[in-house]
């Protein structure tokens, strides 16, 4: 009779610890086949972007390095580029050292502010799919959406009406395109906070409750395991007799 | 539906199983070890580069642009102080010592206080090799060096030759995590891919089994499973009041052992496990699976058997009946109360737990001794022990001590009839029939019993003589595989076709069936029988699981 007793005992502790754990094994499954079904260059959103860097205008008189250096000594990072501005594509110099990162003209060496009209005409360059259509362009300080690294703040957003709401972000200093985001990174995200658990930050991998779950999982594993082999090993009988 | 679903999520989680362990595995790796300690940085320094000014590169940015005008991107930092240009072009990228304007160059020295630079473990240098590539960087596959330093991580720095940078940091624990990755992503390239067909399916499958589940953990909830103060299952009671009940799958519906008789006015609606595993007269005679419903006032459980009892039998005698089937008699000091047809279930003790086997009286009923045939198991395969509960049993010494519950089963001699009662047997299937050849023959007017009997060959033809002699019944042994030393002269081939060709000169209306034996010659009797037009409700089987 022991053995009788016994599978129905793991039984009742397969249900009960399904109801706590199993239900976490699913969205487990399912944020983990979402993450798996969809290419990670299409979630990067690769596919929404191009490369824009152009060689430098021929007709460029470049400003020499050591003019360059003398007006700004504090940089430890510097590179020839162009931008298109105002419909026309120029030469910089983009800067990078203890003041930050800055663009300024490769002619003139003045510095170049970006405005908004800037931002839209960058982020149309960027921008790959056809007919680009912004949605908004939002200049943002604080409070910066879940989807953004807070500390590449201040920075342009831009939003696209398009099939999956892209959003470019842009720097405000150089016009570079730091950021891109569009309706299946954002699920990826929610998937990726249910699969580590993680539901403020979305990287904290080591909380103690994703551990807990874990174990209890592997429980809830082991009680399976047990009633698979009583109920598929176990030959059975089934006493016939008339109908 | 809902066994279609534990179907599935049984089948399917055999063969997840492995991967599941895996994942579990590895996810409670990255759990433990997070992120940094993956990464194979621990003892990576930040960089903090030079003013370019105090570089003092001695060739312009300019002078460069003039000599590559294609370039799209000119950029000047510094590696180890000295100024360096990397131009991008098209479809190649260059790098330029900004001091001399050629190509720049790292050599064993420089790679080793590039690696220094970005270092700061409580390690030495242990030694700097050439390297082109690296197993362990994914996607380069540049001349480089690699410098290995002496510290407890054993930590390995990549330095490219072209460009003067640091690769990467390798250290042991970011082999051990990369395993783990390897594991959790099922890509054993390395390349922490879970973007291929192998993970897909195993998503695939996850996804059924969690969600089928889901779907059964539905239906608890819905039954009440999960209700403290819910009423106890019909098994459940049954166990804790110690009666006799047979279980194997503890309550899931699939075995169909826990079958009782219900009483009352409104009988619950059979479920669809009931459905399966009972036929329609069953369930309108009140059968039904006591796992599937639970305890009522107003309906009355009734034991397949009342007399079931568990009962401890002594080991009287033990003889050889064929090459392959042993006869073991117990006694038995507590009176059992069985019929001819009926079996027990033995309890027998491997290794921690306590397996149940099932074996029929091999002669009328006697509340005192009770006789069974026992067919002795081969191994099924290579590797495979034999049969665990046959062993046991063969090997026991008279007057040994077994336990046993029962009787149990329902294959008994029909109520009285005219009719004459056909007896179909193969292999150790002999137990019942011979019992209830036995009760037929010791009752005042024996009905005409016809026996048919399948066997290989004559040494397994068991009790042979005492069915021969026996002036009662019509014994007809088959032999499907006679040797030449039987010098056999009865009828050849496999019973069920024998019988057949009797059936075919009988009135099939004016016949009771029993037939036991092995599932393929079970499953062929019963097509032929029916095939033959033999009524269903007239035929009696007993699927002696071996």
């Amino acid at each position: 009779m022991a053995q009788h007793q016994r599978s129905s005992q793991w039984r009742v502790w397969h249900r009960w610890l399904s109801l706590i754990f199993g239900v976490q094994m699913v969205i487990w499954t399912i944020s983990g086949a979402y993450m798996v079904f969809f290419q990670l260059d299409f979630i990067h959103g690769d596919h929404l972007v191009q490369d824009t860097s152009a060689a430098v205008p021929a007709d460029t008189q470049v400003a020499p390095l050591d003019q360059l250096l003398e007006r700004y000594p504090h940089t430890q990072t510097v590179a020839l580029e162009t931008r298109w501005l105002n419909n026309q594509l120029t030469a910089v110099y983009e800067l990078d050292g203890h003041q930050g990162q800055t663009i300024v003209s490769a002619e003139t060496l003045a510095p170049i502010t970006l405005e908004e009209h800037h931002i839209r005409e960058l982020a149309n360059r960027y921008y790959a799919l056809e007919a680009p259509t912004i949605d908004s362009v939002v200049y943002l300080t604080e409070n910066p959406p879940t989807e953004l690294n807070p500390a590449l703040l201040p920075i342009w957003q831009v939003n696209y009406d398009d099939f999956g709401n892209t959003s470019l972000y842009l720097s405000e200093t150089t016009g570079d395109m730091l950021v891109k985001r569009h309706t299946f990174w954002r699920g990826f995200d929610i998937m990726w906070m249910t699969h580590i658990m993680d539901y403020s930050d979305r990287v904290d991998i080591e909380t103690w409750w994703l551990k807990v779950f874990i174990i209890g999982t592997f429980i809830l594993m082991i009680t399976g395991a047990v009633l698979l082999v009583y109920t598929i090993s176990f030959k059975k009988k089934k006493p016939g007799g008339a109908q | 539906m809902m066994r279609f679903m534990q179907w599935l999520h049984r089948w399917v989680s055999l063969i997840l199983i492995v991967q599941v362990v895996l994942w579990l595995s590895s996810g409670l790796f990255f759990a433990f070890t997070g992120h940094h300690g993956m990464s194979g940085h621990q003892y990576m320094e930040h960089q903090h580069p030079p003013m370019l000014v105090d570089a003092a590169p001695q060739v312009g940015i300019e002078t460069v642009h003039s000599e590559y005008p294609d370039a799209k991107t000119i950029q000047l930092s510094s590696v180890m102080g000295i100024g360096q240009y990397v131009v991008t072009l098209n479809d190649s990228t260059v790098y330029i010592n900004a001091n001399t304007g050629t190509a720049w160059e790292t050599d064993a020295d420089l790679a080793r206080e590039i690696a220094l630079s970005s270092y700061n473990g409580p390690g030495e240098v242990e030694q700097v090799t050439p390297v082109t590539g690296s197993e362990e960087i994914v996607g380069w596959d540049d001349a480089g060096f690699r410098i290995d330093m002496a510290d407890d991580l054993n930590t390995r720095i990549y330095v490219e030759a072209a460009s003067g940078q640091v690769v990467d940091h390798r250290n042991t624990p970011w082999t051990i995590a990369d395993w783990a990755f390897r594991l959790h992503f099922m890509d054993y390239s390395g390349e922490r891919s879970f973007n291929h067909l192998l993970i897909w399916s195993a998503g695939l499958f996850a996804l059924w089994f969690s969600l089928s589940g889901l779907i059964l953990l539905g239906r608890n909830v819905a039954q009440g499973d999960f209700n403290p103060r819910r009423k106890a299952t019909m098994l459940e009671h049954l166990q804790k009041t110690g009666q006799p009940v047979a279980s194997s799958c503890g309550g899931g519906g699939t075995c169909g052992l826990c079958k009782v008789t219900l009483h009352g006015e409104q009988l619950p609606q059979p479920s669809a496990a009931e459905k399966a595993m009972l036929s329609p007269a069953e369930l309108n005679a009140g059968l039904r699976l006591s796992c599937q419903h639970r305890v009522n006032d107003k309906v009355e459980i009734e034991l397949p058997n009342e007399n079931v009892a568990t009962v401890e039998l002594q080991l009287a005698s033990k003889r050889q009946l064929t090459p392959s089937i042993v006869e073991l008699t117990f006694s038995s000091e507590q009176a059992i109360d069985y019929e001819a047809g009926q079996f027990l279930q033995f309890l027998i003790p491997h290794q921690e737990e306590v397996l149940t086997r099932h074996y029929s009286v091999a002669t009328k009923a006697d509340p005192h001794k009770l006789v069974f045939t026992v067919r002795q198991m081969p191994s099924p395969s290579e590797g495979v022990p034999p049969g665990v509960g046959s062993t046991y049993l063969c090997n026991l010494s008279v007057g040994d001590r077994i336990e046993a519950i029962g009787p149990f089963g329902d294959f008994v001699l029909t109520e009285a009839s005219p009719r004459t009662q056909l007896f179909i047997g193969g292999g150790a299937g002999i137990a019942p029939l011979r019992a209830l050849l036995q009760t037929e023959q010791d009752t005042s007017q024996p009905r005409p019993c016809v026996f048919f009997y399948g066997a290989r060959h004559t040494s397994e033809l068991c009790y042979r003589d005492e069915f021969e002699q026996h002036s009662g019944i019509a014994y007809t042994p088959v032999l499907s595989e006679p040797e030449t030393s039987d010098a056999w002269q009865g009828a050849t081939g496999f019973v069920h076709e024998t019988v057949a060709t009797w059936l075919a000169s009988q009135d099939v209306t004016a016949i009771d069936v029993y037939v036991c034996g092995p599932p393929p010659m079970l499953k062929a009797t019963m097509t032929m029988l029916a095939e033959a037009g033999v009524p269903r409700d007239r035929i009696r089987f007993d699927d002696f699981g071996i």
